[in-house]
């Protein structure tokens, strides 16, 4: 440390400072302009400016990158978790508390009351991420007698329709009662398993299958293993009881997950849970705990996931109704799932027991039946067996499925069987997923000569190439690789776990009704099902392209087929965690702070963590921008740029974007004792082509700017405020901020281009121009289409275009910086010949030669 | 006149798979790291040597890294530390930031990024003196 400056010392990067000798200094300099300055004592003090100011931008850097990805996560609606949304407040709030204390040391603690609008800000985003839904309260146990709409938040939707379906729709329903989610909640808070639970799941990489897994079976055997609590194994015991007197001693019960919170219309849940058939009276507890557990079941983690659930989102009840003795059973959808206005309802039956049909491993009878009375049979596949329903029987299934319809306002998926007496017994009804994406109903299948396999049942439209990945066991599962075609022999529900990596689905059997139908279908998953031979067939690795509206699937990558590439679902929007974000966001992105002239530009005003990184910028550019005028201290005050030039530039040097040796009480300097390479990139692009003037403006589009200007007393390059008069460069070896005013045109570019990527970006703003307003939107949207071309992220309000680009390379931040000094000189005063078509067109092609021929020049110089 | 020296790092966190392939790679990069599983070994490792930056698990059983962060900074106020962490937390980052933290970081963070961070906090220590 040299003699006679002034002790300085900083903690980290910034944090912990406490009042020290340079600050003070400073604060006294600031005081007292015509004070005699000790020029170390300044330099030093300008200096700890100078390194406040650059972890400032850091942190502006990274909070904007972070806002940026909530802002592409929300657009896009790809699936996260919240982990994402915990994790991006979290880094934010980090980043913007950094700005906020690093302001606090440039100005000297003169924003003290931001803090407390960060304080506030943020305690209203952790209670929003920390905000729990609210515990289920009421009975234990809940008789399907008594059970409705209302009941929902204790029984979950499957249950309460069920009660619906027996005691307003008047259709039989088994026998039963309910395990309520008040029941599941004493028992999950009894085990004490929450936490462990927690720490689990938020650790977990979902991306990697085998951690899933372990995770997933881990879970359900902690949960598994808790013991229920007596108050609840007695309500249970005796509902059972109850039930008995209903039906008869030892009557067995399928005991049937239902899930509260499960509450969107577009979301199935289909399969996620477990359900059990003839659960006799010993093991009713045990399969309660399993059914309970199930809600970790690696396909329901996904799958929550995927939609955008917490998991604390979801908490299950458990139906426990008496066996039904079915002679057959199925599934019946009352309008076709691919296709909305089918005047048919679809029927899947089979023999015995319903289980098998939904679980895809059953071979079923499907009937076509036309929704009008009387319901006529159009289509019928029984194979080469007996038909497994009758017409009547067709007939009373098509009559009770229209009623469910109607009492339910929406078409229904419903499972049933009908029993020795020849009774139908409903056993679900739900509303009917829709199809992602609406595809048609599948064209007859002509696949031609080149296909491999055709002769599918397409269950998800669409088309999709990838590689052939075969899997019938859960060890083929964890080897899954993201993008390939999931190829199976039967359509299990647990296969579900890799619908947010597989390309599409084929399956040897199945069909649309099963739970991986309507996975695939809500997932916008090409499938198709019943393609005979697909397993056997296929090796792993082979290339193909599945065209799922035909049932067709061909080798390699087919381009014709794939023209018609499905658009990504967005299948987050509206879920619990989605909304969730969007709270969040609110308290981060709407930028309220826009104009630093307005009386409104201050803390009290910042409203979202932007509103607080707009203002901590702009007043630490200011604290720099004075610096040297405030405390008389010339090395650090503007110096007019000298040389051969159009307008009149000032340079004000932060730290060493000056070369060695300039002597720094120069009032002058020439454009070749600049060594600030972002500001020599700006002026490379401003100087390498000539300006040709102002463009040739037509009477009309003169009128609008003569009119614009009487209007508006603002634009009148007389009335200038006290920094906008003058055309700046702030600047050190690697930074520049340009503030520019020409004409009618206020511009700011700034950029940091060290050998840090996490120091680097390039920002950009341009607002105003003379023309009247949609000469500007022109004008603005072509700024815009040009500086997406090289990467920049823009966004357009009204006639105001900011954009940015961060963590790239010093090379690349550089090309783009003369990008931006080219279309600075260029572009000014383009809005007046924006109203003529032809001229907007003859300007856009002249940049984009003029920008190619820069870059590519420079590009060979490096 | 500066000397060339190389900068000292300690890596303190209880997962020994995140330490072990850590250090290996931040010595590749020409780093001196030194390694603690546990707070008692990194206050050891501390009064030893000198260390520049301080790169810590919040989360470590029978030691709260926020307070640890407070012992160092007490002890030794010129080493920077850098908070790692895998539960993300606004209350916790900012507190840790209070306490004297150059940054708080979420877990997985890449080396890069880690390298990046810990080349700015050493400048800037640099710098301030």
């Amino acid at each position: 440390m040299k003699e006679g400056v002034a002790c300085y010392r900083k903690t980290g990067d910034g944090r912990g400072m406490k009042q020290n000798g340079a600050l003070s200094k400073l604060k006294s300099l600031i005081g007292i302009s015509d004070a005699r300055i000790d020029p170390a004592a300044a330099e030093e003090a300008f200096r700890s400016h100078y390194r406040s100011f650059r972890s400032l931008l850091t942190a502006n850097n990274a909070a904007l990158e972070l806002m940026a990805g909530i802002e592409e996560v929300l657009r896009q609606g790809r699936p996260f978790g919240m982990s994402f949304v915990r994790g991006h407040s979290t880094a934010l709030s980090v980043n913007v508390f950094k700005m906020v204390h690093s302001l606090q040391e440039l100005s000297g603690g003169r924003y003290a009351s931001l803090n407390d609008a960060f304080s506030r800000i943020t305690a209203e985003i952790d209670e929003i991420i920390a905000r729990e839904p609210p515990f289920p309260k009421g009975d234990f146990v809940l008789f399907l007698d008594r059970i409705g709409r209302d009941d929902t938040d204790l029984v979950g939707d499957k249950m309460s329709n069920l009660g619906e379906v027996s005691n307003r729709v008047g259709l039989n329903v088994p026998p039963g009662f309910v395990i309520t989610a008040a029941a599941t909640h004493r028992f999950m808070r009894a085990s004490g398993l929450k936490d462990e639970i927690n720490r689990l799941i938020k650790t977990l990489d979902i991306e990697d299958l085998e951690e899933l897994y372990t995770t997933s079976a881990q879970i359900q055997k902690l949960i598994s293993s808790a013991p229920v609590p007596p108050e609840i194994a007695g309500a249970i015991k005796e509902g059972y009881r109850e039930l008995v007197k209903q039906t008869g001693p030892g009557v067995l019960v399928s005991m049937r997950s239902s899930a509260v919170g499960e509450d969107s219309q577009s979301v199935s849940f289909a399969g996620q849970y477990r359900t059990q058939l003839n659960v006799s009276e010993e093991f009713i507890l045990d399969t309660y705990k399993e059914i309970v557990a199930s809600k970790y079941q690696s396909q329901a983690i996904v799958y929550r996931h995927q939609r955008g659930f917490r998991h604390q989102d979801v908490i299950m009840s458990v139906g426990c109704l008496a066996m039904v003795d079915a002679v057959c059973s199925g599934v019946m959808f009352s309008r076709s799932p691919r296709q909305w206005q089918s005047p048919w309802m679809e029927i899947n039956a089979a023999p015995g027991l319903g289980g098998p049909v939904v679980a895809g491993s059953a071979r079923t009878d499907f009937y076509r039946v036309s929704r009008d009375d009387p319901n006529q049979v159009l289509l019928s596949e029984t194979g080469d067996r007996e038909p497994v329903l009758d017409l009547e029987q067709l007939r009373k299934l098509a009559r009770a499925a229209l009623r469910l319809e109607d009492h339910f306002g929406a078409p229904q998926d419903i499972e049933w069987s009908i029993d020795r007496e020849g009774e139908l017994v409903i056993l679900q009804s739900r509303p009917l997923a829709p199809t992602a994406g609406g595809s048609a109903e599948p064209a007859p299948a002509a696949c031609g000569e080149t296909a491999l396999l055709s002769g599918g049942l397409p269950v998800q439209g669409g088309a999709a190439c990838g590689d052939v990945f075969v899997v019938r066991t859960n060890v083929d599962l964890l080897e899954f690789p993201k993008g390939a075609v999931l190829v199976v022999e039967q359509p299990l529900p647990e296969w579900a776990t890799l619908m947010n990596r597989a390309a599409a689905v084929v399956s040897e059997t199945g069909h649309a009704a099963t739970h991986l139908a309507i996975v695939a279908r809500e997932f916008g998953v090409p499938a198709v099902f019943g393609m005979a031979g697909a397993a056997r067939t296929l090796g792993n690795g082979d290339r193909v392209t599945l065209d799922a509206d035909r049932g067709c699937l061909y080798p390699g990558r087919n381009e014709r087929v794939l023209k018609r590439l499905s658009q990504p679902v967005n299948l987050m929007a509206n879920s619990p965690v989605y909304r969730l974000l969007e709270e969040v966001a609110e308290r981060i992105i709407p930028l309220n702070l826009t104009d630093p002239g307005s009386p409104f530009f201050a803390p009290a005003h910042c409203r979202t963590l932007h509103d607080i990184t707009r203002f901590c910028h702009e007043k630490a550019v200011t604290e720099m921008f004075l610096f040297g005028e405030k405390t008389g201290f010339d090395p650090k005050s503007a110096k007019q740029l000298s040389g051969d030039m159009p307008l009149r530039w000032w340079v004000i040097d932060l730290e060493d974007g000056l070369r060695p040796g300039f002597d720094p009480r120069e009032k002058f300097v020439f454009i070749e004792d600049i060594v600030s390479e972002p500001m020599l990139a700006i002026w490379e692009g401003m100087t390498a082509k000539r300006w040709a003037g102002p463009p040739a403006v037509s009477l009309k589009g003169l009128g609008s700017i003569l009119f614009r200007s009487t209007m508006d007393p603002r634009i009148d390059p007389a009335v200038r405020a006290s920094m906008g008069a003058k055309n700046y460069f702030l600047i050190s070896k690697n930074f520049c901020n340009l503030s520019m005013r020409l004409g009618y045109h206020f511009t700011l570019a700034e950029a940091y281009t060290g050998p840090m990527l996490t120091e680097n970006y390039v920002s950009f703003q341009f607002r105003g121009g003379a023309a009247d307003r949609s000469r500007r939107f022109i004008r603005v949207n072509l700024l815009k289409d040009i500086l997406e071309r090289y990467g920049f992220r823009v966004e357009v309000i009204l006639d105001a275009l900011t954009a940015r680009i961060e963590r790239k390379p010093k090379g690349y931040l550089l090309e783009r910086l003369k990008v931006l000094g080219y279309l600075l000189i260029h572009t000014r005063q383009l809005d007046m010949v924006m109203g003529e078509q032809d001229m907007a067109w003859h300007y856009r092609r002249m940049i984009e030669k003029d920008l190619a021929s820069i870059i590519k020049e420079s590009a060979r110089d490096n | 006149m500066k000397m060339k020296k190389k900068k000292t790092v300690l890596l303190v966190d209880d997962e020994h798979d995140f330490l072990d392939i850590t250090a290996k790679r931040l010595t590749r990069r020409g780093y001196h790291v030194l390694t603690a599983d546990n707070c008692l070994r990194a206050t050891e490792e501390l009064d030893r040597e000198p260390v520049d930056v301080v790169v810590l698990d919040v989360m470590m059983p029978e030691c709260d890294g926020v307070d640890f962060l407070k012992e160092i900074k007490e002890s030794h106020p010129r080493i920077g530390v850098v908070l790692l962490t895998g539960h993300a937390s606004i209350e916790a980052g900012l507190r840790s930031l209070e306490s004297g933290a150059s940054d708080y970081l979420l877990k997985p963070v890449s080396l890069e990024d880690l390298i990046e961070k810990i080349e700015i906090l050493y400048r800037d220590l640099a710098e301030g003196e």
